[in-house]
């Protein structure tokens, strides 16, 4: 194998492929990235076994095709720091890979492409495709609130919903919940519920810009596929049930208010400093034409500030942890939000006014 | 520079008894367990100590320096609200205290104007009321470190007042004995010992590097209390995690059915505990075995009540682990933390 190609051309791809590979590996071949050259293409394919990238770049010059699969961070660090506009040689070498640029000279081991696993593509059943744009606007608004390393491991991905004329995306940590839906040019019969694992979704998101160029998607029985024109992402799925969130979904709070998106961040973030710091607790006080938030720590220190609103209703006092509020009024983005309240013990909807596609349920502390 | 007080009640059990029966104020006096059920001394006066005996030492050994020894059992109802008493004497002073049992507890007393913000006059006045309220002498130790103020409070006792100023933190330190710092026991001060080091003037003269390769981390913690440098915070919170029971049997259970027949007594003492502390929520239980060889072993698993089944389950196959005679049976519970618990949740257990 012995090609060239541009610093520039290896290194968005290559970027995106090594993020994909573990820092910790069971298999040392995991580690590695493998570099596939045919023709007038050259394709790079990391994987942790749960998730695969494959990036494609375009060589300047292709002298003899071929694969092989080298240290992926190794290989990175050393495109990375090559200066700019570099032609980059890369060629097998016995056994051992050799990457040229100008003046420098690199040696790279190798492990056998035999070695190098892929996913299983099992029996693609459907296909569909949406704007980019939309996906990544689903997961953004989204993806804060999956969970992390829970025990009910159902939680640690999103739900990715897909009907006719509607997709939608769910996440939950069993504290707070997202949904986000919109409308799409697809029909699938009847609805597909899958559960993308996070590390999926976090690479997902990564390969998709706002445009409204498409990505398509392939379901499978066990894995999601999505492909734009460069890259081609697989994910396992997560195998479980995804709980029901139109049953979490509190209706009858009658205690409404809108206020100021980015000011009311501002208010909670000062406030949270004299939180608890591990558990970040703030007392929301709602009262008429007001709402006061307050904080104390361990330490005795306390934090009060005060926003006027529009409310006239009756009185409310109720406890949050202030990084699930603050986590919403980043993800939304109209510049008013609209809280929704019944009691200190019952779950809050935050939404746009109005309600937009996004919907925030977060439970209440005990303060 | 912080200001931190350290005060200790003067061998606590022993006071209070001696406070509540003057009759037993001269002669030697230890509270613990007897020595035909293995116990051991858990507080002594003065006369006693006269002779040798002293806390945690086995009730067995203590009788043998001193016969005529009065041993009494603990009376933990009774020292608690002489205990309660007192940190709330504290109280008055500051809110920061950390008590660290029923009869220590750090003061950080550097926003204190009272008494024009002298540690040392705050000092003189916790063990005048203390004493007027209590009838108990406390020794209390000031110092700009939670290291310092435990050493300068165990300096003269009983009735102590010790005061280490910041200008002379460093004189102090210097002349200390290694053994003076918290957690240097005999293991670590005959090691610093065959290194040379005595004092903490010698420690002083060895690199972190050195004492890193030697000590692990606590070398760093040696490095830093050489040199006076202690910043761990008087915390106002300390979690309690679990509750338990347990119990060393004077003669050691033979087998897993006498072992079985002893646990509804720890269950019993472990359900008056668990009401004490207000029926905590739990998140898990635990069986614990040490077995006439001294091995320990500890078998846990998820629970939210101290369910007696869920404990002989657990005995049986923690008993398995070593299959012989048990001189040691305990059982216990690990508890929600508390703020964690105040997350409400969106989904029951069930989902």
């Amino acid at each position: 194998m012995k090609f060239s190609i541009s610093r520039e051309a290896l290194l968005r791809p290559l970027t995106l492929v090594a993020g994909v590979v573990e820092r910790r590996q069971t298999l040392p071949v995991l580690s590695n990235v493998l570099i596939e050259v045919q023709d007038t293409q050259l394709s790079l394919t990391g994987t942790d076994l749960e998730v695969e990238l494959i990036g494609r770049a375009e060589p300047s010059q292709v002298d003899e095709p071929g694969s092989a699969t080298v240290p992926a961070r190794k290989l990175m660090d050393i495109c990375k720091s090559l200066p700019e506009q570099s032609e980059i040689t890369f060629a097998l070498e016995d056994g051992r890979a050799v990457l040229r640029a100008g003046r420098s000279r690199f040696t790279l081991s190798t492990l056998p492409v035999a070695e190098f696993p892929n996913i299983e593509d099992g029996q693609g059943t459907q296909e569909l495709s949406l704007p980019r744009g939309t996906l990544k606007h689903l997961i953004d608004a989204t993806a804060f609130a999956m969970a992390q390393q829970d025990v009910r491991y159902y939680l640690n991905g999103m739900l990715l919903e897909l009907g006719r004329n509607l997709v939608r995306t769910v996440a939950t940590d069993g504290h707070r919940l997202a949904v986000c839906s919109r409308s799409a040019d697809i029909d699938i019969e009847p609805a597909q519920k899958l559960i993308v694992p996070r590390k999926g979704v976090l690479e997902l998101v990564r390969l998709l810009d706002g445009s409204d160029e498409l990505v398509g998607l392939t379901l499978g029985a066990n894995h999601l596929r999505a492909r734009t024109g460069e890259f081609t992402f697989t994910s396992k799925l997560v195998d479980g049930k995804f709980p029901d969130y139109e049953r979490v979904v509190p209706k009858g709070g009658d205690k409404v208010f809108i206020a100021e998106r980015a000011e009311l961040r501002q208010v909670l973030s000062r406030t949270s400093i004299l939180s608890n710091e591990k558990y970040r607790g703030v007392r929301l006080n709602l009262e008429e034409g007001n709402l006061r938030v307050m904080a104390n720590n361990p330490e005795q220190e306390e934090a009060e500030e005060n926003v006027s609103l529009d409310y006239s209703g009756d009185t409310l006092e109720i406890g949050f942890n202030v990084g699930y509020l603050i986590d919403v009024l980043g993800a939304l983005d109209e510049d008013r939000v609209q809280m929704t309240l019944s009691d200190s013990n019952s779950s809050a909807i935050m939404e746009e006014p109005g309600g937009g596609d996004a919907l925030y349920v977060v439970m209440p502390m005990r303060l | 520079m912080r200001k931190i007080l350290h005060a200790d009640c003067d061998c606590f059990y022993a006071a209070v008894e001696m406070r509540d029966d003057p009759r037993l104020r001269d002669i030697p006096l230890a509270i613990g367990g007897s020595a035909e059920h293995r116990g051991v001394i858990a507080t002594c006066n003065y006369p006693a100590r006269a002779y040798g005996v002293h806390s945690a030492m086995p009730t067995a050994h203590a009788l043998r320096l001193c016969p005529e020894l009065t041993l009494l059992p603990a009376d933990f109802a009774r020292y608690r609200a002489v205990s309660e008493r007192i940190q709330a004497i504290f109280h008055e002073l500051t809110p920061l205290v950390e008590p660290l049992s029923l009869d220590e507890a750090f003061l950080d007393v550097s926003a204190v104007t009272r008494f024009k913000g002298s540690a040392t006059w705050m000092a003189s006045w916790l063990k005048e009321e203390a004493h007027k309220r209590t009838g108990i002498t406390i020794s209390v130790g000031a110092a700009p470190s939670k290291f310092l103020a435990k050493i300068a409070s165990d300096w003269d006792k009983p009735d102590g007042l010790q005061v280490i100023t910041p200008d002379n933190v460093d004189a102090f330190i210097l002349a200390l004995p290694v053994t003076k710092l918290h957690g240097v026991g005999p293991a670590t001060a005959t090691k610093l010992a065959a290194m040379g080091i005595v004092s903490c003037a010698h420690l002083r003269q060895w690199p972190m590097k050195a004492l890193l390769e030697r000590f692990g981390k606590f070398g760093q913690r040696l490095y830093e209390l050489a040199r006076g440098i202690d910043e761990r915070p008087v915390r106002v919170e300390r979690e309690r995690k679990s509750v338990s029971a347990e119990n060393t049997f004077h003669r050691d259970l033979p087998g897993l059915a006498a072992c079985h027949a002893e646990l509804p007594t720890l269950i019993e003492r472990l359900s008056q505990r668990l009401e004490r502390h207000g029926n905590p929520p739990i998140k898990g239980v635990f069986v614990k075995v040490r077995f006439n060889d001294f091995t320990l072993t500890t078998l846990e698993g998820p629970g939210h009540q101290a369910e007696p089944n869920r404990f002989h389950t657990l005995l049986d196959e923690a008993w398995a682990r070593g299959s012989r005679p048990v001189r040691l049976l305990g059982v216990g519970v690990r508890l929600v933390s508390v703020d964690a618990s105040q997350q409400l949740t969106l989904f029951d257990d069930a989902t």
